[in-house]
């Protein structure tokens, strides 16, 4: 997305007078679309009572409420029992206690976040691993049936997630797979690779041959090239790839839902679960999501050069 | 995997060329899909899976005839 | 582009000078090309054959089947195309495929409309414009499952801010309507926060159109005097089509099979309103269990979705030799 491929039209210049009302029309249109983002953030800072008032209020004191009671449990005690203790030792019990309640231990928020990383990080590095050897083989050799490969390969990731999990669900029941870190990681491997796959021809596709072959005039093997000549060409590439898997299987809601409960469980499944008295506790969700989006915030602006790139499988590029 | 326009030069009758037959192969399953999801005809909607899948085997078999 | 690979060439060219080959290569240099080849290629296949072509072949034969998950030790009877006979006879998932049909064409005609002149306005290169595209991107990014659900507290009826908005706007009062409640809102409720989140997918890939029409066209259409609105209908839609159809078909597959937003917004209702495809199998294979006649739908709708899926790789292809 950057400012300088431009397509200066030099007779069609457009003129200052539409540039202008293309810039409102456009900057109106982004401020629509963060609203709902804004409003999760700001959630997240409110206390219960400021969350569900009406009108909603934009102006209000900002509190760690939200972000306390998505890190804790709480038990409701009598108003004596409160003051009997001594004094508040964090700020969160301070929070707590003064809606005569206690912190009764952590939440599951943090375990679910946890599994989030090691699933996203782990099959990111296994999809990344086997698409770039796979991207490698397509791109430069003559494979037979390469076309009919490439497109079962994609196929696979077009497939609808419940329609696969339900095969699945029965094979990681066999397997003793069930709810564990390393089904999910496979699963997530396995759709992911697909997209690797494809991403990654098309980056490796861009590099020269002259450079392997020439490597190998000099004396290397087919590996030693692939390694030092191909490797650290492809190395913007790759990072690309890793982030869109990465933003994928950080994401991922239905698989996790069906084929995890407990101690494999993602954050997405688990921040609807997030309740408190009597119905929502929006802050909590404010807070939960809030955290959750921050990584995806960071990685879509170290990718946007490649973003159209990565939702075209690799056919558009620039 | 190119769809060029040029004029074909093999001897191939047309109903085994690759361009016309793979928009047949479209057309059937867009049609397919269309009579899965409409709103108008249950018989349609019985014959949909059948429809949609006569134009993915065609779409695969005729994918590897000559231009 | 020529300076950038013969500066590419010459590190490559040290890098080469630098380094001397090891023993354990000189063991590797007796696998041919094609050993190489399939040794690099095979671990991905073996990979989606065991998670993904496995089960689809255990799907099929479950799917002649009357096997329930949830009751192993029931002798499986094999009933052959049965499920297939009671699934396509079937109006409850008759109307869950109407249910889709109506969120994939709806949520289709918005996103173009509103990505295809986003696209537009920011091709015309406006001060600032890199900034405000990463910004519009952002929504597509997200988790559809985490936003979905905050979705909901938006659309409460009295506190949501959604609500609010519209009342503000057109004086209806904020708790006289409820957009994920009621039969004729929710199937809107699920089509504007996809519009919300998908549009500047399609505003990416139609902007990469736009701009991949050459200028020498407007120029020519300027010299003849084409009136600019002339120029839209005859070289800028035309030269976006390709581009335009390649968002639209992936996002009617995308759709097609939608899960988590709708599973999160409104889980299908009121009654079965917004019971999309995806849905109904959840509802079928994991709280009904009914894992044959569930099976045979999964494979109805993976049969929809590989036909569009080759359309799409076609229109891939397409775009990719521009």
């Amino acid at each position: 997305m950057s400012a300088t491929n431009t397509t200066a039209h030099s007779v069609v210049e457009p003129s200052v007078r539409s540039r202008r009302i293309a810039g409102a029309i456009v900057i109106l249109y982004a401020a629509i679309t963060m609203i709902p983002l804004f409003w999760i953030f700001i959630t997240g800072m409110k206390s219960p009572p400021d969350s569900i008032s009406y009108p909603p209020k934009v102006v209000f004191e900002p509190t760690s409420e939200g972000y306390c009671n998505l890190f804790t449990t709480r038990t409701r005690q009598t108003e004596e029992y409160v003051k009997a203790l001594g004094e508040p030792e964090t700020i969160c019990d301070e929070i707590t206690r003064r809606r005569n309640m206690v912190i009764a231990g952590p939440s599951n928020y943090w375990p679910r976040f946890v599994n989030s990383l090691i699933i996203a990080f782990g099959s990111t590095f296994c999809a990344v691993f086997l698409g770039t050897l796979a991207a490698y083989g397509f791109s430069r050799f003559r494979v037979p049936l390469a076309d009919d490969l490439l497109f079962f390969i994609l196929s696979t990731r077009m497939m609808p997630p419940i329609a696969v999990a339900i095969p699945i669900y029965l094979m990681y029941r066999e397997l003793g797979l069930s709810d564990t870190r390393l089904g999910m990681i496979l699963l997530y491997t396995a759709v992911n690779v697909s997209l690797a796959v494809w991403l990654l021809k098309g980056f490796i596709d861009e590099i020269p041959r002259e450079y392997e072959e020439a490597a190998m005039i000099d004396g290397y093997t087919r590996m030693q090239a692939f390694w030092k000549v191909v490797l650290p060409q492809a190395t913007t590439g790759i990072a690309a790839t890793a982030i869109f898997c990465l933003i994928f299987a950080w994401n991922e809601y239905a698989f996790a839902v069906l084929l995890t409960s407990g101690t494999a469980q993602t954050a997405p499944p688990f921040i609807p679960t997030i309740i408190g008295e009597g119905g929502m506790d929006w802050p909590a969700v404010g807070a939960g999501t809030t955290l959750f989006l921050i990584p995806i915030f960071v990685f879509t602006v170290l990718l946007r050069k490649h973003l159209l790139r990565g939702i075209t499988f690799g056919a558009v590029r620039k | 995997m190119s769809r060029n326009n040029t004029r074909p030069r093999s001897s191939w009758p047309l109903f085994l060329r690759r361009g016309p037959m793979e928009i047949v192969a479209t057309v059937l399953i867009a049609l397919g899909v269309f009579m899965l999801m409409q709103p108008f005809w249950i018989t349609l909607y019985t014959y949909s899976l059948v429809t949609t899948l006569a134009g993915t085997v065609m779409y695969i078999i005729v994918t590897k005839f000559p231009e | 582009m020529t300076d950038q690979s013969s500066t590419r060439m010459n590190t490559a060219a040290d890098g080469v000078a630098k380094l001397t080959p090891e023993p354990l290569a000189r063991r590797m240099r007796s696998l041919s090309d094609r050993a190489i080849a399939w040794l690099f290629i095979s671990p991905t296949i073996i990979l989606l054959l065991a998670i993904n072509i496995f089960p689809l072949i255990w799907t099929i034969q479950l799917s002649f089947t009357n096997y329930a998950a949830n009751r192993p030790n029931r002798p499986v009877k094999d009933i052959g195309l049965r499920n297939y006979e009671r699934i396509l006879n079937d109006t409850d998932i008759w109307l869950a495929m109407q249910a889709t049909a109506h969120f994939v064409i709806w949520t289709i005609v918005l996103q173009t409309l509103i990505g295809f002149t986003l696209a537009y306005l920011i091709d015309r290169k406006f001060r600032g414009h890199a900034f405000w595209t990463t910004l519009i991107l952002l929504p597509m990014m997200l988790s559809p499952a985490v936003v979905g659900n905050f979705w909901r507290f938006l659309y409460q009826p009295q506190i949501g801010l959604f609500n609010y908005i519209i009342s503000f706007f057109t004086g209806i009062p904020p708790s006289s309507f409820v957009m994920t409640g009621s039969v004729n809102l929710a199937p809107w409720s699920i089509v504007i926060v996809d519009t919300w989140m998908w549009s500047p997918y399609v505003m990416l890939i139609c902007l990469a159109g736009l701009r991949s029409i050459p200028d020498y066209l407007y120029e020519a259409a300027e010299v003849d005097r084409a009136s600019p609105w002339r120029q839209f209908w005859s070289i800028t839609l035309p030269l976006a089509m390709p581009f335009i159809m390649l968002a639209v078909l992936f996002r009617g597959i995308e759709n097609f099979k939608m899960f988590d937003m709708v599973n999160l917004l409104t889980g299908g209702g009121p009654g079965s309103t917004t019971e999309v495809a995806s849905i109904t199998l959840k509802r079928e294979a994991f709280e009904k269990w009914r894992t044959g006649y569930s099976s045979a739908f999964a494979i109805i709708l993976f049969v929809t979705v590989f036909g569009l899926a080759n359309i799409y790789v076609k229109a891939l292809n397409r775009v990719k030799q521009r």
